[in-house]
């Protein structure tokens, strides 16, 4: 069925594999614009099998994200959810991207930014904007993250593009927030979760290879967090580090 | 009296209005119920006089609360998929938890001892009803304050809340007020 | 973004190279021809099949033992088509890795012998870079996003910073294995592929059956899918012997369950792989390994690719199941930026990660 929103290509964010990102006034002004996630028909797909996907991974990533909310995870709230028109509507979140804010380049570079010079002065500028130093960002990432697994949630794309740090209003609180929960699922395994972080240390790796000292002070946070359920997480993530998170194949 | 919420996607208009020192709560219950059985043409204008959804006020916590429900109720409708008889009783199944409709009236619509009321009328499409209209059926079926949509935070029964939610403790009263609107937002996945 | 300076330089003289490859249940060899003004030509491409009898593998023992009887043969054949000698060939390249055990050893013991004979250098390759290099030769794509589908590999590639590094790939059995092994449950013949047969049996089919659908991030995993589908041969509702009925009838044939098996893994496949040229930002695809040869897969991959605006690299049966020649490729590219593998080098390992290898003639 298609959908019965005017999805205007003016309010449109981003397209990405699966999903086109809209910015829209979906309740009547002063009621602020929500962002609404439209899971697009893939075509190449069987048209039945297609329809059932995008039904279950939608409904799946709102249960998540409601999850995360009753979890103390910092995520967007859920507005709407339209399984009938593949769309998932949440708050929008006001603020800029972790990615951003640390002068990482545009989506979609592998791992090959020869950054320069403005970049750098860029994420400082960002931060004095958002009154955080590095240091706390990155606790700010280690301690959502900390109970988001505490909680038994895999992000299952654990990037900088996908947390937000919010504009921060008057005296509160520097808040970040994780979103893009498409790939997310419950999972209890110490596997997951480390992979999960790996994952992290991965995209911190590729995009901001300037930051990358800076990551142990997310892990350092979310061990914090964790507590006595940090100690086998840490053991395998050094093991997910030695076989790069793939094993071997047999040819 | 009447906030108004146009939503053109659906064709349709709500009006909303809240009342508080309501005192004929248990009049209007017995109303509502009476209406849905009367025959011939004074059924009609008696059911058109109660065409609303009225909602325990103490139980809304934000008008975003209320507007997430309330486009549930208007996507339900547009797509022929009412698990409720009308879009009004929807929105009161849209704030309930559960599956179960007669608990989500008895919850979160008007009960004998209710003294905070939300009204919303939904008008499909939005010149069926004039304002003028709506406002006189709710001066003369309300007797109660009107008050500002404003006030509808500081109504909030938070104890029943935390009951129907299963709201977890020691949690401030921001991060509770997300999962209660996520937990309607997410209501058709759930 | 500066494009680095592309490391390989041309050649000042014709290079030659021989490439024996028997990973698996082919053994083949074929020679490449390099030139000093950069075109490059395949000379020859023999290759020989071992066919296990219906509803069996092939076991290490007894392919590495077809090799032995064959390898002869086939590098006599591929030199002679090639219209040269052992004499003229600057290199001898073979398959270091991955593959099975006994396969693997029985070409490398030839591949060592032809070397010291000859005194000719050794290159150890990896077969999935030989997979991918001799898709980039053939089809010119530049910088794609792999997928290689075989029946021992699954993987989503991408190449950066000198290696082709792995983004996703199956967190158990093999796209193709896992089609093998249903074709061999439904008594599919082996010959001339097993996963062939299921492609024309899948033509047949009409209805899709609910089968576990099972991505997870960009990794993938099929054995519970094949289990799944192995399940419906038992259902009620099951006819073996049925070629498909009349639409009204509520029956399962072995033609719906082929088509159902190849547009779910077909369609977790072309997902991921779109997940990652999104993430790289690429707009070309390349196919490679044996599966690669499956139209459905291509079909479905181009409609993906085309949607993007970008383009899906496909090869025939030729290039793309295992074959001397793309070892030859692979190998004469790492001779031409001076690597050599010594003779103590020169062992086979059954696993051997496609990110292992310095991939040094790339920019």
């Amino acid at each position: 069925m298609t959908t019965v929103f005017k999805l205007d290509d003016a309010d449109i964010i981003s397209q990405g594999a699966e999903a086109k990102v809209y910015h829209v006034q979906l309740h009547p002004s002063p009621s602020p614009r929500i962002c609404i996630k439209h899971r697009f028909q893939k075509t190449y797909r069987h048209p039945t099998l297609d329809a059932q996907l995008s039904r279950s991974r939608l409904q799946a990533e709102s249960r998540v994200l409601v999850r995360c909310l009753r979890a103390g995870v910092n995520v967007p709230v859920v507005r709407l959810v339209d399984l009938d028109g593949g769309l998932l509507g949440t708050e929008w979140i006001d603020g800029m991207s972790v990615r951003r804010i640390l002068g990482g380049g545009d989506e979609g570079v592998l791992e090959d930014d020869d950054d320069d010079d403005v970049a750098e002065e860029d994420a400082d500028e960002h931060l004095q904007k958002f009154a955080v130093t590095k240091d706390e960002l990155m606790r700010l990432i280690g301690h959502e993250i900390g109970k988001l697994h505490l909680a038994d949630i895999i992000h299952g794309d654990l990037t900088t593009s996908n947390m937000m740090l919010r504009t921060r209003m008057a005296d509160a609180p520097a808040q970040l927030v994780l979103i893009d929960f498409g790939l997310a699922f419950n999972s209890t395994l110490v596997e997951d979760k480390a992979v999960d972080l790996y994952v992290l240390e991965r995209a911190f790796a590729s995009t901001h290879p300037d930051s990358e000292p800076l990551y142990a002070t997310v892990l350092d946070e979310y061990a914090r967090v964790l507590g006595k359920a940090w100690d086998p997480v840490k053991r395998r993530l050094d093991d997910v580090r030695l076989r790069g998170r793939k094993r071997s194949m047999v040819g | 009296m009447l906030s108004s919420y146009n939503y053109p996607a659906f064709n349709s208009l709500a009006h909303v209005a809240l009342f508080d020192n309501v005192t004929n709560a248990k009049e209007l219950r017995s109303r509502l119920i009476s209406a849905a059985t009367m025959s011939g043409p004074d059924g009609e204008l008696e059911r058109e006089a109660v065409n609303f959804a009225f909602v325990d006020a103490s139980l809304v916590v934000s008008e975003m609360h209320l507007q997430t429900a309330l486009l549930f109720a208007l996507l339900a409708d547009a797509r022929t998929s009412l698990r409720t008889k009308t879009v009004h009783s929807e929105i009161l199944w849209a704030l309930n938890p559960t599956n179960n409709i007669s608990e989500a009236i008895r919850r979160f619509g008007v009960s004998d001892s209710t003294t905070r009321l939300l009204v919303v009328r939904v008008c499909t499409p939005p010149t069926s009803t004039s304002p003028e209209n709506i406002e006189t059926a709710l001066r003369t079926g309300v007797a109660g304050d009107a008050v500002p949509l404003s006030c509808l935070s500081s109504f909030t029964d938070w104890s029943k809340l935390t009951k129907y939610y299963k709201l977890p403790a020691g949690v401030p009263h921001e991060r509770l007020i997300q999962i209660v609107e996520s937990t309607v937002g997410a209501k058709s996945a759930a | 973004m500066v494009r680095r300076r592309d490391p390989l330089r041309p050649p000042t003289k014709p290079l030659l190279a021989l490439g024996l490859e028997g990973s698996a249940n082919k053994i083949g060899a074929g020679v490449m021809q390099h030139l000093p003004d950069g075109t490059t030509a395949v000379l020859s491409n023999v290759r020989h099949t071992y066919n296990p009898p219906p509803g069996e593998g092939f076991l290490p023992r007894d392919t590495a033992e077809h090799h032995r009887q064959w390898v002869h043969k086939v590098i006599n054949d591929a030199i002679s088509k090639a219209g040269i000698s052992m004499h003229d060939l600057d290199c001898i390249c073979f398959t270091k890795g991955p593959g099975m055990g006994a396969p693997l050893q029985s070409v490398a013991v030839v591949a060592r012998t032809l070397s010291l004979l000859f005194r000719k250098p050794l290159i150890g390759v990896n077969h999935c870079i030989g997979h991918i290099e001799m898709g980039r030769l053939i089809t010119g794509a530049q910088n794609p996003v792999v997928l290689y589908v075989s029946g021992g590999n699954t993987q989503v590639i991408a190449y950066s910073r000198q290696r082709y590094r792995i983004f996703g790939e199956t967190l158990d059995i093999a796209v193709g294995n896992c089609l093998d092994r249903f074709a061999r449950v439904i008594g599919l013949s082996n010959d001339p592929a097993p996963g062939y047969n299921i492609e024309l049996e899948a033509k047949r089919g009409k209805r899709l059956l609910p089968l576990p659908y099972a991505t997870k991030g960009m990794d993938v995993s099929f054995s519970g899918l094949l289990m799944a589908t192995e399940a419906y041969t038992t259902d009620k509702r099951y006819r073996a012997s049925s070629t498909g009925a009349s639409d009204e009838e509520d029956i399962i044939t072995p033609a719906d369950l082929c088509y159902s098996l190849q547009e779910t893994v077909f369609a977790m496949l072309v997902e991921i792989t779109e997940r990652a040229m999104a993430h790289i930002g690429s707009k070309e695809v390349l196919i490679v390994g044996g599966v690669g040869s499956n139209v459905r897969l291509q079909e479905m991959m181009g409609v993906m690719a085309k949607e993007r605006g970008g383009l899906v690299f496909a090869m025939d049966e030729r290039f793309c199941i295992d074959n001397g020649i793309m070892i030859a490729q692979a190998g004469l590219l790492s001779y031409r930026m001076g690597f050599e593998t010594t003779l103590a080098d020169s062992t086979c390992s059954q696993r051997f990660r496609t990110d292992e290898v310095a991939v040094a003639w790339r920019a």
